[in-house]
């Protein structure tokens, strides 16, 4: 087996028209920018039917080739990328290769676009975001990865196990052929290997699972904190809210690192509480107060609103209990009376500490948003219709500051996976084979000099999922500023 | 600009203005073939309800439009020059030294960083380049002009430590700064409160005629019209319907539109039971729902098929009367004298049993100065000083006060969300002044219900109109099963006047009297037998105003409730109150019935305030009071009277009485109390403010 290059024969015919694109787009780019310094504003006028013409002269010419540059750029881009699924294998190079590996990827990225665009009227604000090309941009890149976690999960994308090592390819740079590769076995490392000899390529994509499984369940988390404590510090201001928003100032005022070294050191982990009987150690301290703000929310959620009917009321957090305590019990305490359910101490141990550093901030927020929609005339049709507090709280003014709220659990999301690669590279938490892509960046920090490769491929991938959540979050916050 | 000096045609002249704004969905024409003429010192009165695109006409005069706003046809010529051929620099020449604007919001017109006397001095200096000394002495001339005491010390202070009214006179001010040959004023007075607003109009007034400036008045306030222009625009849905000098428009009305409009606002002679508002039928047209021919045709009650509904409608120029035009096919068929039909009469209920009596209420806040190290000093604000009447079943109290007067706060006591520093309140014999709505039992929550007073705020956006109407029902327990709640809730629907389909739509797709409607269905959930309403309709145009009305009459009506009508509008109190409370700075100045209250002897307050309503008939006569200074705070009040720093009567008192000594309720008929020092002769000399000119 030969070496695959980046590009491989199609980029033989497609590299130079590539390289012309890229040049005139940038040749253009820095026309248009001068020009609209000292080109008049373009005049607008109006048609007899009614719509309206803008006609500017050179600089809406120079502003169309650009476009029509920039697209033929995504074309190029495009066929690097899909050439390789109706090419032999090998053509297509390491990215046409890519390409094909992520087949399904596309495929599940297509059925949603056009399921969400054919029914946006009907979807709310998730609807309204197909308005909006940057919402649409960053909705697809979250999408991509979170497709990726789930098809890595059918053994679909990844080509090698990701902790596998193969002989002989040690550091082994993009598109190196498998020495001997047998039958079945995928022939090339696409990314190249690391210095353990495992494929980078595999890594990556099954690094992102750990990614979004932990970052959005830690960001939910910290949400059900903040929310529980911050709806009650601003509904009722006073003694509560001036302890509460002490608190949170003293948690945000600590350096996060440090707070991290601290809580994931081996030392405070084994510290704790001793009963004699039982160790109450500093995770499963942390863990059991955090967890439990969901299941308190859940249960003031439904009897705020169902206490006049008693059964329904029953059935709802009777319900909630029961699931909510026995995941309550196997996730926090590691006590699951069955045996089935439980959770790896390192990834608990990340996890609580993203919850507990994430979820002050949300507490402002929502204080914040409460105190401003208090004020508002339902609430006081609420209170004048003798309405119980944390029904106003959770049904009135809860829904209505969920604009805000949305955008910044985008935010966090990226934000917190920012946060886990922080972990990862410092080391804390996870275990070091761990492919999460803040291990894997640290890991090959050490050769960066030499073989950059198995540090890129995970740092493109972190920023590019965090780039994608800040877009949908301008996306939604453009568009929920709309109505 | 020497060649505009000496310009002596129109001001302003707007030729069959077309002005769409462009959405990503379609073009959205906001106002249609507008035409309209101010000659030099002329104030022409621009009329319509919200949307009906009036101020677009005034953000088109100043070439203002935002980036999807476009001029589609016709032209405005100010001075003969055409506004739309001008350059941008042109334009910023024009614009607040030959033609300046006055908003809504005073506040926002006034940039809260810089002192009052620098943003005055700017407008010439930049406009003119004059000196710094000079533009002083302008500034300081206009401020004394729009007659703010202590000029020197206003030019020194920011924005914010000036009232309301005195925020919106400097914003007069620097409108006149540059001596501007036109003056657009768009809604000018509808943030302050009615003696306020009666000053500001009064003073625009005089200045129009000191300056010689032309104005536009945008407004949706009839009266006010009145009482400040030349000539009126009735507009509707984006076109003018009738133009004219206001003694014609206002008299002999040429347009259906004029005509159901004036039916439905509530003029001296209306009457809840025996001559009815008419309400105008039907809503206003969304601007890409238009009809075709007559905008006005579905709601028109000389509506013609197959006439009124073709085609583009012209002006028409109405033979007699002064440039007076309509925007009607029939005005020359239609009996414009003919009488009212006067709708459906009803018997004037009996008051009954008192349900609710308020002994001496008093409710006192405290404020500690500072927040953080408070306890040294506290201060109390008396929100509600001794507050006592009653009302009785299916009677209508009205309870009357600007803004800081204490309705508020009495509301708040009574629906339990505040405890009474002292006093009873007696509802039904119980006393609830201590009770906090907590520890309120069912009933007397479900009996003492609130209607807010701004539609957009009143309902949870984020929920069903059925959702929210069925979380009253299961909050008061009515009904049994969810099936049964879901009955009640249609039927509350249809007690509304609403169809039954609104169940299941959000807040914003109901426009704000629906909104209205929904919150008093809500209200009357659980058969509510005292319904505070907090101006209701004051947030509404006045076309719906006046169904929005009726139906809270009707509703009381068959219910025999009691409602407590709280409101600035004197004129809608006239119309719907049985009983009138006057209230000031948390005292009651006077109670009565509405014929007591509305007839002398008044007290100095109620005398000043019924001066200040502007009344839309140009058979009225009033005399004109004007109240100097503002309301004072209730953080510190005045010593005696809480009236007298206003008050034109106090020196009829003898020996400084009122400044040291609070008055003490004066029986004067039955039923009637008043709260001042006036001797009995003074106040029988009283003469009444509002006339009725002999025809």
């Amino acid at each position: 087996m030969d070496p695959l290059t980046w590009t491989g024969s199609v980029g033989i015919v497609l590299n130079p028209i590539f390289f012309v694109v890229v040049g005139l787009f940038a040749v253009m780019l820095v026309i248009q920018f001068v020009l609209s310094f000292t080109a008049p504003p373009p005049s607008i006028t109006v048609n007899p039917d009614g719509s309206a013409m803008s006609s500017g002269g050179t600089i809406d010419l120079v502003g169309r080739i650009n476009s029509y540059l920039f697209l033929g750029l995504l074309g190029i881009l495009a066929t690097y990328m899909f050439s390789g699924i109706f090419t032999p294998y090998g053509t297509g190079g390491i990215i046409g290769e890519i390409g094909v590996r992520l087949l399904p990827v596309w495929i599940a990225l297509i059925i949603t676009f056009a399921l969400s665009m054919a029914f946006k009227r009907k979807l709310g604000l998730y609807g309204k975001l197909f308005d909006s090309v940057v919402g649409m941009i960053g909705f697809a890149i979250v999408m991509f990865w979170v497709f990726v976690a789930i098809f890595v999960a059918f053994d679909l994308v990844i080509t090698h196990d990701p902790l596998s090592q193969v002989s002989g390819m040690k550091n082994k740079v993009p598109g190196t052929p498998l020495r001997g590769a047998e039958d079945g076995e995928y022939a090339h490392y696409l990314l190249g290997g690391d210095n353990l000899a495992r494929d980078v390529f595999s890594r990556v994509m099954q690094g992102s699972q750990i990614v979004l499984i932990i970052a959005p369940a830690a960001t939910l988390f910290a949400f059900m904190v903040g929310i529980v404590l911050g709806l009650p510090a601003g509904f009722y201001g006073g003694m509560f809210d001036t302890v509460l928003s002490f608190i949170a100032n003293l948690v945000l005022a600590f350096p996060v690192i440090l707070l991290f070294f601290l809580l994931v050191t081996p030392e405070i982990r084994a510290a704790g509480i001793d009963f004699g009987f039982y160790m109450w150690r500093v995770p499963t301290i942390l863990a059991s107060i955090l967890f439990i703000f969901p299941l308190i929310f859940l249960v003031l959620l439904w009897n705020s609103r169902y206490f006049t009917q008693p059964s329904k009321n029953m059935l709802f957090i009777g319900l909630t209990v029961v699931i909510g305590g026995y995941l309550y019990l196997a996730l926090a305490w590691d006590a699951d009376p069955f045996g089935l359910i439980s959770i790896d101490q390192n990834v608990l141990i990340v996890f609580v500490a993203v919850v507990f550093v994430n979820s002050p901030t949300v507490f402002r927020i929502v204080r914040g948003l409460v105190l401003d929609i208090k004020t508002r005339d339902y609430v006081a049709a609420g209170q004048t219709r003798g309405e119980g507090a944390w029904y106003i709280m959770l049904w009135e003014i809860l829904p209505n500051a969920r604009g805000p709220l949305i955008v910044d659990f985008c935010l966090r999301i990226g934000y917190t996976t920012i946060l886990l690669g922080t972990l990862g590279f410092f080391g804390l938490g996870l275990e070091s084979e761990s492919p999460d892509w803040g291990t894997t960046i640290n890991a090959g920090r050490r050769l960066l000099g030499i073989y950059p490769h198995p540090a890129i491929a995970p740092a493109l991938s972190l920023m590019t999922l965090v780039l994608g959540l800040n877009l949908l979050a301008d996306g939604l916050r453009e568009e929920s500023l709309k109505d | 600009m020497a060649d505009t000096d000496t310009y002596d045609g129109p001001i302003l002249e707007i030729d069959k203005l077309s002005i769409s704004f462009f959405t990503r969905l379609r073009e959205i024409p906001a106002v249609m073939d507008f035409s309209c003429t101010v000659r030099p010192g002329e104030a022409m009165g621009l009329v319509g309800e919200s949307g009906c695109g009036k101020s677009t006409v005034a953000l088109g005069v100043m070439q203002d439009l935002g980036v999807n706003g476009r001029i589609v046809g016709g032209s405005i010529k100010f001075k003969g020059r055409d506004l739309s051929q001008m350059s941008q620099e042109e334009l910023r020449d024009i614009r607040g030294s030959e033609i300046a604007m006055i908003y809504q919001e005073p506040m926002a017109s006034l940039n809260p960083a810089m002192r009052i006397g620098k943003q005055l001095m700017e407008v010439p200096m930049i406009h003119f380049g004059t000196s710094e000394k000079e533009a002083y002495e302008r500034a300081l001339e206009v401020v004394t002009d729009v007659k703010l005491p202590d000029p020197k010390r206003i030019l020194n202070s920011f924005p914010h430590q000036l009232s309301g009214g005195q925020q919106q006179r400097i914003v007069i001010a620097m409108a006149l700064m540059s001596k501007p040959s036109l003056l657009i004023l768009d809604e000018p007075t509808t943030a302050l409160d009615v003696t306020v607003e009666a000053a500001v109009v009064e003073l625009v007034k005089d200045l129009g005629k000191k300056y010689g400036t032309s104005m536009l008045f945008i407004s949706h306030n009839l009266g006010l019209v009145l009482e400040t222009c030349d000539r009126i625009c009735v507009m509707y849905s984006g076109e003018t319907v009738e133009t004219g000098r206001i003694s014609d428009v206002f008299d002999k009305m040429q347009h259906p539109y004029t005509q159901a409009l004036f039916r439905s606002i509530p003029l001296p002679g209306a009457d809840k039971n025996s001559r009815p508002l008419v309400a105008i039928p039907g809503n206003f047209p969304l601007p890409h729902e238009r009809p075709n021919g007559c905008n006005f045709g579905p709601r028109c009650d000389y509506f013609e098929a197959g006439r009124c509904d073709q085609g583009v409608i012209p002006m028409a120029d109405v033979a007699r009367g002064d440039r007076h035009e309509t925007r009607c096919l029939r005005y020359a068929e239609i009996d414009w004298g003919a009488p009212i039909d006067v709708g459906k009469q009803t018997e004037k209920p009996e008051p009954g049993d008192v349900v609710l009596k308020m002994d001496n209420l008093k409710k006192y806040y405290e404020v500690a100065a500072s927040a953080l190290f408070g306890g040294a000093n506290k201060k109390v604000v008396k929100a509600n000083e001794t507050l006592s009447f009653e009302a009785r079943e299916s009677e209508t109290l009205a309870i009357v006060g600007e803004s800081g007067c204490g309705k508020s706060t009495f509301a708040k006591v009574l629906m339990g969300l505040e405890t009474a520093t002292d006093g009873k309140i007696l509802l039904h014999n119980s006393e609830i002044q201590d009770v906090p709505i907590e520890s309120r039992d069912t009933k007397t929550i479900a009996n003492v219900q609130m209607v807010f007073q701004n539609p957009f705020d009143t309902l949870n956006p984020s929920m069903t109109v059925g959702r929210q109407i069925i979380r009253a029902l299961e909050i008061f327990g009515v009904g049994e099963t969810e099936n049964d709640r879901e009955n009640r809730m249609l039927e509350l629907l249809d007690l509304v006047k609403l169809p039954r389909e609104f169940a299941g739509r959000m807040p914003r797709q109901l426009s704000g009297g629906q909104k209205q409607r929904v919150g008093i269905a809500r209200a009357f959930a659980g058969d509510a037998k005292i319904v505070v309403a907090d101006e209701p309709v004051s947030a509404l145009d006045v076309s719906v105003q006046a169904a929005v009305t009726d139906l809270l009459m009707e509703i009381q009506r068959k219910n025999k409730t009691t409602l407590l009508f709280i409101s600035h509008d004197l004129s809608i109190v006239r119309y719907l109150s049985d009983r009138v409370m006057v209230m000031y700075l948390g005292h009651v100045v006077e109670l009565g019935s509405t014929d007591q209250v509305f007839q002398p002897p008044y007290h100095p307050y109620t005398e000043a305030l019924l001066s200040a309503v502007p009344i839309a008939d140009t058979s009225i006569e009033k005399e004109h009071i004007v109240l100097e200074g503002d309301i004072p705070s209730a953080m510190n009040p005045p010593s005696g009277c809480p009236f007298q720093t206003r008050c034109r009567w106090k020196d009829q008192v003898p020996g400084g009485l009122c400044e040291k000594e609070v008055p003490a309720v004066r029986h004067m008929a039955d039923g009637h109390q008043v709260k001042c020092h006036l001797s009995d002769d003074i106040f029988a000399k009283m003469t009444p403010v509002i006339k009725i000119a002999a025809e």
